[in-house]
């Protein structure tokens, strides 16, 4: 990318190995600021550890991660200030209700507790959690969980938004309410990088795609770069290459 | 619910074949064994576990065997007393020191037709696959040699026969309890009955250990011996004594023993459960909660953040991490379990070791009276044990330590809220407790000396747990059981409550020795220097493990996470 500005996020030569098996084979990406990117993969691909290892999550063994410029390992203040996280199968503080999750996040931020008044009560009245009321959030539905969490992500108003699995567990409703919220964050000048295995939400939403398959990027670019004409699940499919149903598996359903 | 194997082929589902208690043992081993791949430390855990297990089978097995093969009251005392002691060992180690093996959870067998017996059954089984099982029935063989000097084969046999019920009884009876109190503290409604549950038990130690130490005291050997007799018809001994009975020519009295422990187990077993079903279907939380209660706002959000007796607090980032704490500490189960086992243990424990002169017998005489060295000792013991509950404080909260990483909090920071959020339950109590202790002794003059031993071994303690807690973290399984550990880090749990143990008393020591050879000037300055001692402690020890925290923060996050 030739630009004044800094890409939003920067990975450069990630690797992470679990035991025997190399989860993350070395990745390099870069996510333009004001982009709505899309990181596509199979379950298994490292999608998970490879945003764990960009938000700080997860100890690379090899490589860097940058926010807006700023080292998240190096300089993690600075880089963590301007990022919003959304992780995967991590739980929440989950014996707080709604409402003080929120108020908690937004002090850990260190934001002015008026401000955390307000915000709170607007991002509970827009995602629709405010019925919840003193309900814990470990009494929490899945997709009541995932609107919950992204509201904790989005309270300070950060510049980065990683999501990881934003739209899995949603209803419909609730995933045309945050598609539209992601949209409108977007255009005023947010970057959004979510993973997800969807591919009608990654066409629907995205400007960039990265296709990730076995820890290593495949297919990277703007999504019509990636489509050339054909659609998303084509490319995908012959690009991780999946395995086709020839009929004569499990005659005996 | 169930689908039992005489129901098969009714509703067409193809033919069910009956499981048995052999594929949970075997289902273990193959989780065990698949938890082993690649995870060095916990080999290294098991490893450690099994030598522990070895040197007490072993040790058991010779100290059981020399004993009770020795021709005089021994074989009397040794089996019942013994016993008796193994039995207790088991029902309390669990719920304080080790949790319960929870390799097989429970839960996970909700969806599975399995009838309850079957299930029972096959966790039973799975759960005397295991070092602490083996270990005792290696340690309690050494009675089957006992029973064969003095009775023959005959003994030995109906001695065997009673050692292998016996391991079933410590067993079941560690399951029956951890699960049952896990239900009561989970429900909203009677946690607190289990609390005064606890306390009874851990009350009726006191009775026990008071006629043990007089009858030793008084050296009355006959009446040892009857008491002796007595423990011995108690499902905590029978099994352990039948044997002897025989040897005794009473084998009328042996086949009743029997009897009696079989009841036992079979009860337990029943009441197991019953406690277990409703751990499989009220897995998560206990019941809905306050859903309807005030959707109305008292304040605004971060209002309500904050308990209302902590309105003091600022409305920052530390006030914020402190608030969250303490409604941890009581909304968490497995929190509040810690919480509610040490306060019991804390007020019980220096009761139990100074009314019974228990102190005289630690300092290897007796007859020595009560002084208030002896009672500063006990009162270092209870003040590190209050620091102990915090060794895994970050395996409580397991992934959710993520969102402190995604923010950015400073490891001083945290380690500094979270414990100021802990004395706030626990300085009170620590409090109450010298209190309570110093009007029972009928020694208020005492309070001073042993408040200020309480705070400066909670300060010490505090300094070398936190190390602990954030270089030995571990993952706890997400169970309802708040007992639950998961495969070895029982072990685990052990060895790192007994090394900030040994640590923070090694470090408290130096009060402790001041207050001996000090006069009675030390009354007045015992308090104010205790605590200039532990809160100097706990500061620095803050300041150190909180730059270590900073350095290993997500390290910490993967050693926190269940099942990576």
């Amino acid at each position: 990318m030739i630009n004044a500005s800094p890409p939003a996020l920067s990975l450069r030569g990630l690797v992470k190995r679990f035991d025997t098996k190399l989860a993350v084979a070395g990745i390099d990406l870069d996510v333009p600021a004001g982009s709505f990117f899309g990181l596509l993969g199979p379950n298994g691909a490292g999608k998970t550890t490879t945003l764990s290892m960009a938000v700080g999550l997860l100890r690379p063994d090899a490589g860097r991660a940058w926010v807006l410029g700023h080292d998240v390992w190096a300089d993690p203040v600075e880089a963590k200030r301007r990022l919003g996280v959304l992780p995967d199968g991590v739980r929440l503080f989950d014996r707080l209700n709604g409402t003080e999750l929120l108020a908690y996040q937004g002090l850990l931020r260190g934001m002015d507790p008026a401000v955390v008044d307000r915000r709170a009560h607007e991002l509970l009245d827009v995602f629709a959690l405010a019925d919840a009321g003193r309900t814990l959030v470990v009494d929490y539905s899945a997709g009541m969980k995932k609107k919950i969490g992204l509201a904790c992500a989005l309270l300070h108003a950060p510049r980065l938004l990683v999501l990881d699995e934003p739209f899995e567990a949603l209803d419909p409703v609730s995933a045309a309410l945050i598609r539209d919220i992601l949209h409108r964050y977007v255009a005023g000048g947010g970057t959004v990088i979510f993973s997800s295995h969807v591919m009608e939400v990654v066409e629907r939403l995205c400007s960039h795609v990265a296709i990730l398959a076995d820890g290593q990027i495949t297919a990277i670019g703007t999504l019509d770069d990636v489509r050339r004409g054909r659609s998303l699940e084509d490319v995908f499919v012959e690009v991780v290459g999946g395995r086709v149903a020839t009929g004569q598996e499990l005659s005996w359903l | 619910m169930a689908v039992t194997a005489a129901g098969a082929g009714a509703n067409d589902v193809g033919p069910v074949r009956g499981v048995r208690a052999g594929h949970f043992v075997l289902l273990k081993l193959r989780v065990l064994r698949n938890g082993f791949r690649g995870q060095t430390s916990r080999i290294v855990l098991f490893v450690l576990g099994m030598l522990f297990g070895l040197w007490f089978a072993f040790g058991g097995f010779g100290l059981f065997a020399l004993s009770a093969a020795h021709d005089s009251e021994f074989s009397v005392l040794v089996p019942a007393f013994g016993g008796a002691a193994l039995v207790l060992g088991w029902l309390f180690m669990p719920l304080v020191f080790f949790g319960v093996d929870e390799t097989l959870e429970p839960a996970r067998f909700a969806l599975l037709p399995l009838p309850r017996r079957t299930l029972v059954g096959g966790l039973l089984a799975a759960a005397l696959v295991g070092v602490p099982a083996v270990a005792t029935v290696v340690a309690t063989a050494g009675l089957v040699l006992g029973a064969a000097v003095h009775g023959g084969a005959t003994a030995a046999a109906i001695e065997a026969v009673g050692v292998l019920t016996g391991v079933v009884l410590c067993v079941s009876v560690s399951r029956a309890m951890t699960s049952a109190f896990a239900s009561m503290l989970r429900s909203r409604r009677v946690r607190d009955l289990a609390a005064v549950a606890l306390a009874v038990l851990a009350a009726s130690l006191g009775p026990l250990q008071l006629g043990a130490v007089a009858a030793a005291r008084r050296a009355d050997l006959d009446q040892i011996v009857r008491i002796a007799r007595v423990v011995g018809w108690t499902p905590l001994a029978a099994p352990y004594t039948a044997g002897f009975d025989v040897a005794d020519g009473l084998p009328l009295a042996a086949a009743a023993k029997l009897a009696l422990s079989a009841l036992t187990v079979a009860a337990l077993l029943f009441w197991w459960s019953r406690t277990l079903e409703s751990a499989m279907v009220g897995s998560v939380s206990g019941g809905p909660a306050r859903a309807g209660q005030a959707a109305g706002w008292r304040g605004g959000a971060v209002e309500q953040l904050f308990p209302r007796p902590l309105g003091f607090l600022r409305r920052n980032r530390s006030g914020a991490l402190v608030a969250r704490e303490v409604r941890y500490w009581w909304r968490d189960a497995r929190r509040r379990a810690n919480l509610i086992t040490y306060s019991v243990i804390g007020v019980f424990l220096p009761l139990v070791i100074n009314l019974s002169s228990g102190g005289a017998l630690l300092q290897g005489q007796s007859g020595v009276p009560r002084t208030p060295t002896t009672v500063t000792g006990s009162m270092l013991f209870v003040g590190t044990l209050a620091a102990v509950t915090l060794a895994n404080q970050f395996g409580f909260d397991g992934t959710a330590y993520a969102a402190h990483i995604v923010a950015g909090v400073p490891g001083r920071l945290e380690l500094r809220s979270r414990i100021v959020a802990y004395s706030v339950y626990i300085a009170p109590l620590m409090t109450v407790i010298a209190v309570a202790v110093a009007v029972v002794l009928g020694e208020p003059g005492w309070l001073p000396v042993m408040l200020g031993g309480l705070y400066a071994a909670y300060g010490t303690g505090l300094a070398v747990i936190l190390f602990v807690s954030v270089l030995g973290a571990y993952a706890l399984p997400d169970s309802s059981n708040p007992f639950a550990v998961n495969t070895g880090a029982g072990v685990a749990k052990g060895l790192l409550s007994l090394a900030g143990l040994v640590g923070s008393l090694v470090f408290a020591a130096p009060f402790a020795v001041v207050s001996a050879v000090a006069g009675d000037a030390w009354r007045w300055f015992a308090l104010p220097v205790g605590l200039a001692y532990g809160l100097t402690a706990a500061v620095l020890g803050c300041y150190l493990a909180g730059d270590v925290l900073d350095r290993r923060a997500p390290e910490l996050l993967a050693a926190v996470t269940p099942r990576r």
